[in-house]
């Protein structure tokens, strides 16, 4: 399996504060894997240090190269707030935007969003802006506002975050329809069974556990020790 | 509506106009130019065919920076309206007076406290477009 991310000696330090300390795994193609912690355990700081957003050590390598503006265009991203993602008059023009940005003639750019829309239970709503939808459909969208760039890699921060549990449940059989490989930071433990083949467990910014996410996410005693039950 | 609006700009231009009178240095024009951009502002918001404008401009032509400023201007305004109207409604449900010096001191923090969740949502809003590819 091609590895598509690896981290390796990753540590962090915010102020006088360490807030990940040397953190190792890779994800291959195709993998799901869940980065679960309670809160506070680092997962969100992970997730940016390896997006290049927080300065950190070690070493991040997007499939197989060393972190790049490439590398990063082919990330797909989906912050925990649909609102930072998802700013234009229609859902359209949102979608659309980057492909356009990147020089894509605007007939295939159209065809890429309203597919991407399709993909996600939205196909209806193409004209919409992002403020008219409920919050399940906003965290949709801004899961195909990232697939309408075909990723290679999809990145969620808290994903369920504020879900009611249909939207959950609509979300869940979204991302297992999705054949890219997916790193899934959560503390919804059900959701992360549910989603994920494999678990890293974070506790106080280093890696507690690492294995699948049967055993992981079902070991009381585990989840215990990292404060999340 | 637009009154309801105005109200907390001619308080904070009519306390600025205070502060200058009381200084003894002199009166500027920027409380009444505060009012003037900010009726302009609004005016400006409902005249602009937003729907309609990010179809036309096209990445590449010379309008796009500017049409894509606005949508990012009025974006986060209204980010920072709902945050504004969150912080508020919580400090008045858990005041017990209206005025006084409580009643100031919490304000004064729940102030701070907006301009912090700005920043952070200032912050997550730029690192998202960024990874869009928006900043390319």
């Amino acid at each position: 399996m091609k590895p598509v991310l690896e981290v390796a000696g990753l540590c962090c330090r915010l102020g006088s504060r360490t807030v990940l300390r040397n953190i190792g795994f890779s994800l291959g193609e195709g993998q799901a894997v869940a980065l679960v912690g309670a809160n506070g355990a680092g997962k969100s700081t992970l997730l940016w240090a390896i997006l290049g957003l927080l300065p950190s050590d070690g070493e991040v390598r997007i499939f197989g190269r060393p972190r790049s503006r490439d590398g990063l265009a082919r990330l797909g991203v989906v912050f925990q707030n649909p609102e930072d993602q998802l700013f234009m008059p229609s859902l359209e023009q949102d979608l659309t935007l980057p492909l356009l940005n990147r020089g894509e003639a605007p007939g295939p750019a159209r065809e890429k969003a309203l597919e991407a829309l399709e993909a996600v239970g939205l196909a209806g709503y193409a004209g919409t802006p992002a403020q008219r939808l409920s919050l399940g459909q906003r965290k949709r969208a801004a899961i195909a506002s990232v697939l309408v760039s075909s990723p290679s890699l999809l990145i969620l921060d808290e994903p369920t975050a504020e879900l009611d549990p249909r939207s959950v449940r609509q979300l869940t059989a979204l991302l297992n329809r999705l054949p890219v490989a997916r790193l899934i930071a959560s503390h919804h433990l059900e959701f992360l069974q549910a989603t994920t083949t494999r678990a890293l467990l974070l506790s106080e910014g280093a890696i507690a556990a690492d294995g699948p996410s049967g055993s992981v996410l079902g070991d009381e005693g585990l989840l215990a020790g990292a404060g999340l039950i | 509506m637009i009154l309801r609006r105005l109200a907390p700009v001619l308080l904070f231009a009519a306390v600025l106009f205070l502060m200058q009178w009381f200084s003894g240095r002199g009166l500027t024009a920027l409380p009444f130019l505060t009012v003037a951009v900010f009726l302009a502002v609004v005016l400006l918001g409902r005249w602009i065919p937003w729907q309609s404008l990010g179809a036309r401009v096209r990445p590449g032509s010379r309008l796009f920076s500017l049409v894509l400023f606005l949508h990012i201007t009025r974006h986060f305004v209204s980010i920072l309206g709902q945050e504004t109207t969150r912080v508020l409604q919580a400090r008045a449900l858990c005041l017990r007076r209206r005025w006084g010096p409580g009643a100031f001191r919490s304000l004064a923090w729940a102030l701070a406290g907006i301009l912090g969740r700005s920043l952070v949502r200032a912050e997550r809003f730029y690192a998202a477009q960024l990874l869009r590819g928006l900043g390319e």
